[in-house]
């Protein structure tokens, strides 16, 4: 058995991606648990911080995602931890402080349009944390982006939001319920009070991922951003 | 331009930005499906087609248009229609306060380059760095630089190009309203413009300013010279690039693989308001003002690309020194790839196909890239100006100078032989801007 501390889940179109922490010889990395038949899972009622049991497989998975396991049975949850305690494993995790270390490759920007994507045969991992000196979130066209700057200097610019938790509170801001204006409100939120309870939070702490590879690229997404939003958050706007 | 004709034009605009996100010839999709549910874009290449139609076409708010409608052409068509027609009533209040000046009437009419007066071997430059011999022809395609002789220095080489322009224009360094400078090298006060403001003799309130952008500089000060004309805050403005790297970027304090690619040189450029075909139809001179050239200002684009913030760093150091980071692969790369996008973006808005320019005025960090930059973009090398080769890298005044060159070129063409021109420049950051100039109006 092995226990895995849930850090990451993502909506991929209709189903979940999900991903772990593992501790093995005093290391802490990520794993991706993978159903038998599907990179993804269609529920998965885990949260962030749930400490699971489950039973995995090493996967021959193409690179740059060798953090696929094969996830052999269901997951019982053994026990939870806070978000601040999640985000101090997830910085003893794979971090980079440099866009070329992000992936242990170069960065291309999508020449055509937006965007940013490694090459799959060049990119070492799919997942890595790091921390962030701004960021900001649009509301686009009916899609999330996200654009931020690294420690580094170096900006990405309109990465996917993919993080189940963010993605749901911004479907919730925009509920019918809500009344009128909602996209409005929630783009004076996004450019006040979100910036701030974001950035001064002293656990604020980002990880970016890579797609599978589609048309020989992987296009990088913004998988989890801590702090995790709160319902509360919906009364002030 | 009619409204028909404008329907068209923004027709086409979204066709060539669809194309370039799905990468086809082919015919435009049904303009009512739901692009995205019948799998023609995934959300990444939706919000990646939006970007490119911003950039073409302008207008900066597609994504708030576009919330809360399903992703088709047809809505991508009403909502540029809508931002055209919020824009149209604006530009209608200014030009009824100033029905005389329609954005984008200015003209460049002179110009001029000024170059170091040494030219030195390439190789001369190599050992004085400590590279082997040859190394700076070999790999970066320089033969020669020019560097500033004794008693040369920006105020000297950008007076005497700024000199050139007034006294080929008749000297009206009276009627300056402006002069807006660039420089990448001069640092301390008085500023150079402010000294350059003095050494021209301007009138005390004809205005000095510096602006910067580093290699971007030219477009920047062709920008805001465009912005003060079209405001009817100026007339006649004054434009000037001088940069000599060679007393900064000197061998113990930079690489020679980054200090040896840089020369010396300045430009300058006269701008004004465009007069009227009835105006003009009265001077006394066959050309407007007896101007040497006849093209007017088009629109800028600019932005910045801050993933490539960290390819080039320069800072002061202890000691004299120059802190210089220069990862030269990954800003090769950036280079190209963005000046490349900007050409791109360029020929979409401005409606001139690349293969009908006169010539591409752009940044030439080196020989090899302005090479490698026209095989992209399917041009023959000889649309780049030789500047680089022989010159080295001028900084602010790489641009300038190839600009200066295309010009000349064309006095020697009768009106009907002229063609547009494009600008695309770098800067670190990395900034990166475009232009056209296009014929002056009948």
């Amino acid at each position: 058995m092995t226990k895995l501390l849930i850090t990451e889940v993502t909506r991929m179109g209709p189903a979940f991606c999900v991903i772990g922490l593992q501790r093995e010889n005093q290391k802490i990395h990520s794993v991706r648990p993978v159903s038998p038949n599907t990179n993804g899972w269609m529920d998965f009622p885990h949260q962030r911080g749930d400490i699971l049991q489950c039973e995995l497989t090493p996967f021959p998975g193409a690179k740059p995602h060798i953090e696929d396991r094969v996830s052999t049975r269901g997951f019982q949850k053994d026990s939870t931890v806070s978000e601040l305690e999640t985000v101090t494993y997830l910085r003893k995790a794979e971090i980079a402080h440099s866009m070329r270390e992000l992936f242990g490759c170069p960065v291309h920007a999508n020449k055509s349009g937006s965007g940013l994507y490694a090459i799959p045969g060049e990119a070492t991992r799919s997942i890595c944390g790091t921390e962030t000196r701004n960021l900001r979130l649009e509301f686009y066209a009916n899609e999330l982006r996200a654009t931020l700057v690294l420690s580094s200097g170096e900006v990405l610019r309109d990465l996917p939001l993919v993080d189940r938790d963010w993605r749901d509170f911004i479907d919730a801001a925009l509920s019918e319920s809500r009344g009128a204006n909602r996209l409005g409100r929630l783009e004076r939120f996004l450019n006040s009070q979100f910036h701030y309870k974001i950035l001064s939070c002293p656990h604020h702490f980002i990880r970016l991922g890579l797609t599978r590879p589609y048309r020989e690229v992987c296009w990088l997404m913004l998988d989890t951003l801590f702090p995790l939003p709160k319902l509360e958050w919906l009364e002030e706007f | 331009m009619t409204s028909a004709e404008e329907a068209i034009r923004w027709r086409k605009l979204v066709e060539d930005s669809f194309r370039r996100e799905i990468g086809t010839q082919g015919a435009l999709t049904d303009s009512h499906a739901d692009l995205i549910e019948t799998g023609v874009l995934d959300s990444m290449g939706w919000v990646s087609f939006l970007r490119t139609l911003e950039s073409v076409s302008g207008v900066n708010e597609l994504g708030a248009l576009l919330t809360n409608v399903p992703p088709t052409l047809e809505n991508i068509f009403s909502a540029l229609q809508d931002a055209r027609f919020s824009a149209d009533t604006s530009d209608a209040k200014v030009l009824k306060a100033n029905p005389s000046t329609r954005p984008s009437d200015v003209l460049i009419t002179h110009s001029s380059a000024a170059l170091g007066s040494r030219i030195i071997p390439s190789a001369q430059v190599d050992l004085a760095f400590g590279m082997p011999e040859g190394k700076l022809r070999k790999r970066a395609g320089i033969e020669s630089l020019a560097y500033a002789a004794d008693g040369e220095n920006e105020l000297i080489l950008g007076a005497r190009a700024a000199q050139q322009v007034l006294h080929d224009a008749g000297g009206p360094v009276q009627e300056l309203d402006w002069i807006i400078v660039t420089s990448e090298t001069h640092r301390g006060y008085p500023s150079l413009a402010a000294q350059l403001h003095s050494q021209l003799l301007a009138r005390e309130t004809c205005g000095a300013l510096d602006v910067g952008g580093a290699c971007l500089g030219l477009l920047n000060g062709l920008a805001v010279a465009q912005g003060l004309i079209v405001s009817r805050q100026a007339r006649i403005i004054v434009v000037v690039t001088a940069d000599v790297h060679s007393r900064l970027l000197t061998p113990g304090r930079v690489a020679g693989e980054f200090g040896g690619l840089f020369g010396d040189g300045a430009s300058a450029f006269l701008l004004r308001a465009e007069v009227g075909a009835e105006v003009r139809a009265k001077m006394p001179q066959e050309d407007s003002f007896g101007a040497q050239h006849s093209y007017r200002l088009g629109e800028f684009l600019f932005g910045c690309v801050g993933q490539y913030a960290g390819a080039i760093r320069l800072a002061d150091a202890p000691e004299g020194q120059l802190a210089l980071h220069f990862d030269g692969e990954a800003l090769s790369r950036a280079a190209v790839t963005r000046m490349e996008k900007v050409i791109l973006d360029l020929e979409s808005r401005s409606g001139f196909p690349r293969s009908s320019l006169q010539g591409l005025a752009t940044h030439q960090p080196n020989p090899r890239l302005v090479a490698l930059l026209a095989k992209q973009c399917g041009l023959a090398a000889d649309k780049f100006p030789v500047v680089a080769q022989t010159f080295g890298n001028l900084g602010s005044s790489t641009c300038g100078v190839a600009l200066d060159s295309i010009l000349r070129a064309t006095q020697t063409l009768s009106i009907e032989q002229r063609r547009p021109i494009f600008l695309a420049s770098l800067g670190p950051g990395l900034l990166f801007g475009g232009a056209w100039l296009e014929l002056q109006r009948g």
